[in-house]
């Protein structure tokens, strides 16, 4: 019973149906802010829907000739599965902090490197020229903003006591102040934020992608079901990261009553600067972001880590 | 009887090592059913030492050999990769079975000596003799680069052998005796602490961390494959670190300046190493900088000095060598059938060899640390033992945890790159006919990786009860959680429906197409080998500034020393110009001279 409950749990709610409804939604916003910002009108709230769904059942799923297509079509799924068990964690962990549900920080992670590295993989099996550059991109990408990501995880962990489980991350929050409410919190929750962009692929660290100049890189060999498939990957993990950052820095999402107010009010915050942080730069080139992220992002947070040494 | 099983499995391997020696090449079926036989009957020999632990020779008293919790898992891993292997070796060797079989199986008996040995004396003279045998077994096939290979481990095993000897005569010096389980010396005086060093360095040479780890790569890049996957790969790594768990945690006392060694060495090996691997060429080349990157791991759970970080050492031992043999014995596989390990003329293998390009992937992914397998849970297991050693006021943590996640972070990209590389991207016009690992080696890869995907999903229910925590001998508490059965069943469900959705949402809308570069048929124009992927980013510091001192040699200790001892020697060589007058005027000089001292002195 227990494990048709986590079946349930991981495959409705709150894992990949729930997840991609709202990862859907969240793009949706992401669509309409920057049309605003760019004074359009923007998309009707279910055009990802309809993109999704288009993808999924009446596009045709092209296959690239000679290619090893278990790994081809592993990979979508692959994204798709490992996504949803990151925001199965990250909202059981939320809704029931005392449970300790499958993982802890670490865990998450490790999980949350996995859609980039099925798209790489993805990339690398669809053998086209342009697919291997995105991927090599990506895998650079994810070289350098993991050294500053890694770097400013430390500080909630450190002002949780050292603790690695979400439960007690979110607990130690609630009885000793939240991580943001201090100068090192501060620093590294901008620091991170940073990161997640490049984790999301958005824009200035959209160079995996970069339809002007490689058309899509990993995607695009990818068409019909397994490119949805990827879409919704791709939706989930955006849907799933300011949730992420929430419970690390914000002491989590509160269900009940006001408070629920605030976390969704934290949420739409960090959802709107990533995407303003998205919509006021333009693409910046591979050897560029890893001097940024390596480089000035690095810096911050040792100053941010050294900050929580001495207890700020 | 457990206690003359013990000598048994030193003794019969080595003798029937020397007897298939001498078999000639014709009689290539008795070499290998002697081989076969002999080393399933010392993995049965393991088990039941293992189950009858604790055991000793020839008394409880005095102890040459004992059989303990550690030393009895020790020998099951030595064992079990000796049986692989050979299994394995059946379909790879081509000539020469005898020599092969022979060294094999006197390196399975000093192993196992080596691993069982409690008196130092002993321990010494098997140490030495797995440095002679691995350098037989590198230099098998007598190609130059092989015999350089050779010689650089055999040197700087046997040096630092040398330092180790020096070091058990400190021991000696300072408890008067020989026997370990008696040993358990304060690191207090300079000279304890000296003597503490020499058998880390020992250890550390043995496992190829850094600054000891330059003959690790030469080896993997020359050397036979099956002798990378057995020697460097597996059985090295299990000794090295078996002795500097031993020496951690019984023969010396630790303090905080003894661990600060571990943990600089570990961070520096995890990074410095991963960074030589992101450039490498060659297929075997960048998987013996793994070999290195990986030992960091180890040294670094050991060094955290606290009980979860020693048992996440341990695991992360068996773990490496578990998949690191599947990834050299995979790549063996495309060395046979392909006839090259360059990885810029290899590339889009996975389709013709299925079986060894998901081998490889599933110890790609364990290596590269991914959930849920294995090599994440020692992963992870070695991050708790840092952060529980902050709590204890090791200031200097958030170094250690950085090198490791950062270094684990870099071992990914690295495999990204042999994958594509290897086994993905744009096939190679040359290799359209390989064919698959035949069923020797396809077995032995197998095996291997299904014991990966087993010692990660089932973590905590098979290797760590069992092996692990009673090699530790302390109680381990977990700061984190990490469910790996349920996720793996949430992950194979979300795979297995999303397969389903592929075959039964609107099955009849698949269509194969040409790749699509631009419209135009530029096959080979377009091929990208996955060898430059990191080339964009190699001047960046702190990149460019590393990669220029490997340059230099600067991270080669071989080198190093050679350059030292050629600087002396420069002077003398001059005096060896090949005239025989002149040798004669110098030995008539020094019977002067002698005649001299003599006439003087008395």
């Amino acid at each position: 019973m227990k494990i048709l409950g986590y079946i349930f749990s991981f495959l409705v709610f709150p894992g990949f149906l729930f997840s991609s409804i709202m990862g859907l939604l969240v793009g949706w916003v992401d669509r309409k802010v920057t049309a605003r910002v760019q004074w359009r009108v923007g998309p009707p709230w279910y055009q990802n829907f309809v993109d999704v769904v288009k993808l999924l059942l009446y596009k045709e799923t092209l296959i690239p000739a000679g290619v090893s297509a278990g790994t081809f079509f592993l990979m979508p799924v692959l994204a798709a599965s490992s996504a949803s068990l990151v925001s199965t964690i990250m909202l059981m962990v939320n809704a029931f902090p005392k449970s300790g549900f499958i993982g802890d920080v670490i865990v998450v992670v490790y999980l949350m490197i996995m859609p980039s590295l099925a798209l790489m993989l993805g990339g690398f099996a669809s053998a086209n020229a342009y697919a291997s550059l995105g991927a090599s991109r990506e895998m650079k990408l994810m070289l350098s903003y993991e050294l500053p990501f890694i770097l400013s995880l430390v500080v909630p962990i450190m002002k949780s006591g050292f603790a690695v489980k979400f439960g007690t991350i979110i607990s130690h929050q609630h009885a000793s102040g939240l991580t943001i409410a201090s100068a090192s919190g501060v620093i590294s929750f901008f620091v991170m934020l940073l990161c997640v962009q490049a984790k999301a692929g958005f824009i200035p660290f959209d160079m995996a992608e970069a339809e002007t100049e490689i058309i899509s890189g990993p995607f695009i060999e990818y068409s019909g079901k397994a490119l949805g498939i990827f879409k919704l990957a791709k939706a989930i993990l955006t849907f799933i990261i300011p949730i992420f950052m929430i419970t690390l820095y914000f002491g989590g999402i509160n269900f009940k009553g006001w408070g629920f107010i605030t976390s969704v009010l934290e949420y739409v915050l960090i959802l709107v600067l990533m995407i303003l942080i998205k919509n006021t730069n333009p693409r910046v080139r591979i050897d560029q972001a890893v001097r940024f992220f390596w480089g000035p992002l690095t810096a911050f947070s040792i100053i941010a880590v050294v900050l929580a040494y001495w207890g700020f | 009887m457990a206690q003359d099983i013990i000598l048994y499995s030193v003794f019969v391997p080595i003798a029937a090592g020397i007897f298939c020696f001498f078999l000639p090449d014709r009689m290539k079926i008795l070499a290998k059913t002697a081989a076969i036989f002999i080393t399933l009957l010392s993995l049965a020999a393991a088990i039941y030492l293992f189950i009858k632990k604790p055991a000793y020779w020839p008394n409880e008293i005095r102890a040459l050999f004992i059989v303990d919790n550690l030393s009895s898992f020790i020998g099951i891993g030595i064992s079990v990769f000796a049986l692989l292997v050979t299994v394995y070796s059946m379909g790879f060797q081509e000539k020469a079975f005898g020599r092969f079989f022979a060294y094999l199986l006197m390196t399975l008996g000093g192993a196992l000596g080596a691993a069982y040995a409690n008196h130092l004396v002993i321990l010494i003279v098997f140490w030495g003799f797995l440095a002679v045998t691995l350098y037989l077994m590198v230099n098998m096939e007598a190609t130059a680069a092989a015999a350089a290979a050779a010689k650089k481990a055999l040197i700087i095993i046997a040096g630092t052998d040398a330092l180790m000897i020096l070091g058990v005569g400190i021991i000696w010096n300072l408890t008067e005796t020989f026997l370990m389980d008696r040993i358990q010396l304060p690191l207090t005086s300079f000279y304890s602490f000296m003597a503490f060093i020499t058998i880390a360095i020992a250890s550390f040479a043995k496992a190829g961390a850094m600054p000891f780890h330059s003959w690790l790569p030469d080896v993997a890049e020359d050397g036979p494959t099956p002798v990378t996957a057995y020697l460097p790969a597996s059985l090295d790594k299990l000794l090295g670190i078996y002795l500097l768990a031993r020496a951690s945690m019984s023969m010396f006392i630790m303090n905080d300046a003894s661990n600060m060694i571990l943990l600089v060495v570990g961070s520096a090996t995890i990074v410095l190493a991963v960074i030589f691997a992101l450039i490498q060429h060659d297929l075997k080349r960048l998987l013996g900088y793994h070999a290195v990157s990986q030992v960091g791991y180890m040294v670094l759970g050991i060094g955290t000095g606290t009980a979860i970080g020693m048992a996440g050492g341990l695991f992360h031992m068996i773990n490496h060598a578990i998949y690191k043999s599947c990834l050299f014995l995979t790549s063996g596989v495309v060395e046979k059938r392909a006839g090259t390990t360059d990885l810029s003329r290899l590339g889009g293998l996975a389709k013709l060899m299925p079986i060894t390009f998901t081998c490889f992937l599933v110890a790609a992914l364990s290596i590269s640390g991914i959930p849920p397998f294995n090599g994440f849970v020692s992963k992870w297991m070695v991050y708790q033992g840092i952060i529980e050693s902050a709590s204890a006021k090791n200031y200097l943590w958030v170094i250690w945890l950085v090198s490791a996640m950062f270094g684990s972070a870099l071992t990914v990209a690295s495999f990204m790159k042999l994958l594509h590389a290897v086994f993905l991207g744009r096939p190679s016009k040359d290799f359209t006919k390989v064919k698959d690992a035949g069923l020797f080696m396809a077995f032995t890869v197998v095996i291997l990786a299904s014991a990966c995907i087993i010692f990660g999903v089932f973590a905590f229910v098979i290797p760590l009860p069992i092996l692990i925590i009673p090699a530790v001998n302390r109680a381990i508490a977990y700061i984190g959680i990490w469910a790996p059965a349920v996720a793996t069943l949430l992950i194979t469900a979300g795979i297995i429906i999303g397969f389903l959705a592929y075959l039964f949402l609107r099955p009849q809308s698949f269509r194969t197409v040409p790749v699509f570069e631009g419209g135009e048929d530029n096959t080979e124009f377009a091929r990208v080998s996955g060898v430059e992927f990191y080339n964009t980013i190699k001047e960046i510091n702190p990149l460019g500034a590393i990669y220029a001192k490997e340059e230099a040699k600067s991270f080669d200790i071989y080198y190093i020393a050679k350059r030292l001892i050629y600087s002396f020697t420069r002077y003398l060589q001059k005096i060896h110009n090949g005239v025989l007058p002149s040798y004669l005027v110098w030995c008539l000089m020094g019977m002067v001279v002698m005649f001299l001292i003599l006439f003087l002195v008395y």
